[in-house]
């Protein structure tokens, strides 16, 4: 199976793994890569407004340096790479821009243990239920 | 029993109100002061420095003003203890990790344990925490202020020259449009001044309920402000702590606590002792204040072995604040 048109995304963890596992699908194929961060805007109430815009910004800030990584991991004459930053709930802006790109394939990581899955809830979960196409998804726990 | 149920709401809803009206307040001043002229920088860490401690502040000079200084100090150590055991305690177990800079690690834990040593030192020599006290208070936190604004400053500044050496084109991304030139109107000013009678009033509100229900419960203020009020009035510490540890916003996150506990000693106690000297509990020297050295430096040396907080050094940390709070309701009462 050839994927014309892939979506990458990444919170800055594991991007090493989550880039060599694409770029060995990839393989000599041209395709479209498209890197995605999405900037997490929701705080819980009683968050100062100041504290608020802080986050956004910081993370901001990593965002533009994780899509500056990416595109180095990927650069290769067969692939043309786009990135695309964007603010919101990180599930479904990713479900979104695959949506409005008409990507073949999602690339993501499973990000977290089971312990921290309970605890914290997980983006990749999320994507699979709700995601328009074909998912990869690279293990991507610590030991 | 019906007054009990409505004492506990109007603490519940002063607490909302002190939390919302300090947002407020903090929010146009910082407004304000930009149209001033005031640096953005300047702005920005004061703003975080003492956003999320106003209410600490509040509750401890209306405490102060209102002849309850046991509530005060309670609520000022009870905090910071709070901060330290309980917050980041939660906040790694939750998260799994919350890592540190160095830099970051040496100012504030060293501002953190400087004012706690110095705390106790009035304590314990003159167990009162009066104007000379306030005044050395007020100087350090200046100093620690100042010393935040200027490694900001470097900060930007680096930042800065990174953007000049390496501009990439960011596709698509939320574009925010250059604000135009602001002026301070009525609705700014009127904001600020609906925060700051919001903060007043809801601490005055905070305080009554909290020795009132001290009083019907027949358990010393000082335990009310330790816990009840100590808890409830670091809750924005509490949501800017875990959120940001779980955003990986590990700087802000530990930086949170660190610099909320030295501006709540400093400014927390310095403040409400320039009207009037609060005299010192014993236990409050002898047992509360120790307690709170001994976590920061329990914190600290955590940190400092991995440059990080571990889920399991989560667990040691909200097991101590479990400790001290079974050993200073019910043992030493």
């Amino acid at each position: 199976m050839v994927y014309k048109k892939i979506l990458v995304t990444s919170t800055g963890e594991y991007l090493d793994q989550i880039a060599k596992e694409t770029m060995e699908l990839i393989a000599d194929w041209d395709t479209d890569v498209i890197g995605v961060y999405v900037v997490e805007t929701s705080t819980p109430f009683l968050t100062p407004k100041k504290v608020k815009e802080m986050m956004v910004t910081e993370l901001t800030q990593r965002g533009k340096q994780v899509l500056d990584a990416m595109e180095e991991k990927f650069r290769a004459p067969n692939i043309h790479f786009s990135r695309i930053l964007k603010e919101g709930d990180p599930a479904d802006e990713i479900v979104k821009i695959a949506e409005k790109n008409d990507v073949d394939l999602l690339v993501m990581g499973t990000g977290k243990s089971i312990v921290d899955k309970h605890l914290l809830g997980s983006v990749s979960e999320k994507v699979v239920h709700s995601a328009p196409c074909t998912i990869l998804l690279i293990r991507t726990v610590s030991e | 029993m019906l007054w009990i149920i409505a004492l506990v709401a109007i603490l519940i809803v002063s607490l909302i109100i002190v939390i919302k009206a300090a947002d407020i307040f903090v929010d146009k001043i910082v407004e304000i002061g930009g149209i001033m002229g005031i640096s953005e920088i300047i702005l920005g860490v004061t703003a975080s420095a003492i956003g999320t401690s106003l209410p600490e502040f509040g509750s401890a000079v209306m405490a102060a003003l209102f002849n309850s200084p046991d509530l005060g100090v309670g609520v000022v150590i009870g905090s910071n203890i709070w901060n330290i055991a309980g917050i980041l305690g939660i906040s790694a177990i939750f998260a799994g990790t919350i890592r540190s800079s160095p830099k970051g690690l040496t100012r504030d834990g060293a501002f953190t344990l400087l004012t706690a040593f110095i705390l106790l030192g009035f304590m314990y020599f003159l167990g009162v925490v009066d104007i000379y006290a306030s005044i050395i208070f007020v100087i350090v936190y200046s100093i620690y202020l100042w010393i935040l604004i200027r490694d900001q400053k470097k900060e930007a500044e680096n930042d800065v020259k990174k953007e000049e050496i390496k501009v990439k084109p960011t596709e698509q991304i939320s574009y925010h449009p250059p604000e135009e030139k602001k002026k301070i109107g009525f609705g700014m000013i009127a904001w600020s001044l609906v925060g700051l009678v919001g903060l007043i009033v809801g601490c005055r509100l905070l305080v009554y309920s909290g020795t009132e229900l001290a009083t019907i419960a027949n358990i010393p203020q000082m335990i009310m402000g330790l816990f009840t009020l100590a808890i409830g009035t670091s809750i924005p510490e509490l949501v800017v702590t875990f959120n940001s540890a779980r955003k990986g916003l590990h700087d802000l996150s530990i930086g949170t606590v660190l610099g909320s506990n030295t501006f709540n000693i400093m400014i927390g106690l310095g403040i409400p002792a320039i009207f009037m000297s609060v005299p010192i509990e014993h236990l409050s020297y002898t047992f509360d204040a120790p307690v709170m050295i001994f976590v920061t430096v329990l914190v600290l040396l955590l940190i400092k072995r991995g440059m990080k907080l571990t889920r399991v050094d989560g667990f040691i940390l909200a097991l101590t604040y479990i400790t001290y709070a079974v050993l200073r309701i019910y043992v030493l009462g």
